[in-house]
């Protein structure tokens, strides 16, 4: 059977080389053209010139990079910088003409859908939907871990969705939702950083157990804090950190017990049953071996998911395993993003 | 973050006004994987050879503009964000600068990006020496 699902590259994938200074935005493009997407997903606070401005200059080396590279935008990553003052939040008036900032320059340079964080109130995107409604961008709640699909939080969207019949808003799932494994590039640098074996293997074997018996999901609250506070008790939070506590564990090893709280597993059903909602997806990888495998995420199970479901839409690498090894080591990012695109190819095809 | 290649390997030297040292200087990328606007900076530490300077004392370089901490948090213009893995110059104000020879700084970037619970805390160390 064949398979309309696109595979793009969010340029945050390399942002080692882009900070270092050995890829510029071009050198992004073509790299990820390079390694086999044909879509390119941008930060622009990352890597544009002149943010918030587009010049008719960038617009037009933008578009030309497209071309030359045989690529097309597919998501544009917003932030909403709504504490821009130190001494209060913007008004919602204020997120708003923000917002609408953001899907005006993804409009402007050909982005389809729009990244925006699961921080946005509600009230905003509610407020920012004629604009994408008239921009035609879809502006998407990202989907990452610790929060899920079906579940509590997802449903305050639903609703929205729903009651307001909108075209212009969805999810976009990011695959640190579907980690079975805690990533083993963390692991290593907890262990670097003075964690003890005795110590990993508790947190290992209690995330090896909420994978298994499968994680309570995170409610939908204004207060985020406070949601999840909730979504890491339910899920063994205080019981693991005694644990470690008793084994004599070391500020590393509270480190690791807490970080492994930031991977989730969740059933790759969860897609199936939202996919009229998915318009775009963060194929977030941390280590891709020699052997195609991502060793945290069985990218396999999950594609199959999307492809059960008739996914048409982009799966777009966001690597970012060089937080967990830059401390000690040269990170690789086009090699890892290479390899990324490789498996995904191969489990899109196979 | 990107600590070990946060500071500029030849950005450190002595500051200068009308031939006198006033204080020392270096070059730095912000700790954070995307470009921001200055006002969300809360704090920039310095400490060399374990001596910490005082807030007072930082300013903080960038496209020819020069500003103080409590400053800098009210500078929104675009043209003065400080982008994602570009230099920007902090001056530490100290009467005769840093002698000649070694020295080890490490200094610390608290960033309050607007969608995380909590403020960001990055350091950075490196050896130096002062010609």
């Amino acid at each position: 059977m064949n398979y309309n699902i696109k595979r793009s590259v969010s340029l945050y994938s390399y942002q080692e080389e882009y900070y270092l200074g050995k890829l510029d935005l071009e050198g992004c493009i073509r790299e990820a053209a390079k390694a086999g997407a044909t879509g390119i997903e941008l930060l622009a606070e990352q890597m544009m010139p002149n943010f918030p401005y587009v010049t008719p200059e960038f617009k037009e080396q933008w578009f030309g990079w497209m071309d030359k590279y045989g690529t097309e935008p597919t998501c544009y990553d917003a932030f909403l910088e709504n504490k821009i003052y130190d001494n209060r939040t913007l008004t919602l008036r204020e997120q708003v003409r923000m917002m609408e900032r953001d899907i005006k320059i993804a409009g402007e340079l050909g982005f389809k859908t729009l990244r925006t964080l699961c921080s946005t109130p509600m009230d905003v995107i509610k407020g920012s939907l004629d604009c994408a409604a008239k921009e035609d961008v879809k502006i998407c709640i990202e989907v990452h871990s610790p929060f899920s699909l079906n579940s509590g939080w997802a449903d305050g969207y639903m609703d929205m969705i729903l009651g307001t019949g909108t075209k212009h808003f969805g999810f976009m799932p990011d695959f640190g939702i579907f980690c079975k494994k805690i990533p083993d590039v963390l692991t290593a640098k907890a262990l670097r950083q003075g964690a003890s074996p005795e110590c990993v293997k508790i947190v290992n074997d209690a995330f090896a157990n909420r994978v298994e018996k499968g994680f309570t999901k995170i409610k939908y609250d204004t207060n985020l804090g406070r949601a999840h506070g909730e979504y890491v008790k339910a899920n063994g939070m205080p019981e693991l950190m005694e644990a470690i506590e008793k084994a004599g564990g070391n500020a590393a090893d509270m480190n690791y017990a807490r970080a492994s709280f930031n991977y989730t597993w969740c059933d790759p059903q969860d897609i199936i049953d939202n996919i009229q909602y998915i318009y775009h997806t963060h194929a977030k990888c941390y280590n891709t071996n020699a052997e195609y495998e991502e060793t945290s995420i069985p990218l396999k199970e999950v594609i199959a998911a999307y492809k059960k479901a008739g996914y048409t839409g982009y799966l777009s690498t966001e690597y970012e395993g060089n937080s967990l090894l830059n401390d000690a080591f040269e990170v690789d990012s086009i090699e890892q993003v290479r390899r990324h695109q490789e498996a995904m190819r191969r489990a899109i095809e196979d | 973050m990107f600590a070990r290649n946060m500071f500029k390997p030849d950005g450190f030297r002595n500051t200068y006004a009308d031939g006198q040292a006033v204080g020392f200087q270096f070059d730095c990328k912000v700790q954070y994987y995307r470009g921001i606007t200055l006002s969300i900076v809360r704090d920039i530490k310095v400490e060399v050879d374990g001596v910490e300077y005082p807030r007072e004392n930082i300013r903080f370089s960038i496209k020819g503009e020069t500003f103080t901490l409590d400053e800098m948090r009210t500078v929104i213009d675009h043209e003065l964000r400080w982008e994602f893995g570009k230099w920007a110059t902090v001056i530490v104000l100290k009467e005769g600068g840093l002698e000649q020879g070694k020295h080890h700084i490490k200094s610390t970037q608290i960033i309050a990006p607007s969608y995380m619970p909590h403020i960001l805390e990055h350091a950075g160390d490196y050896d130096f020496e002062i010609a």
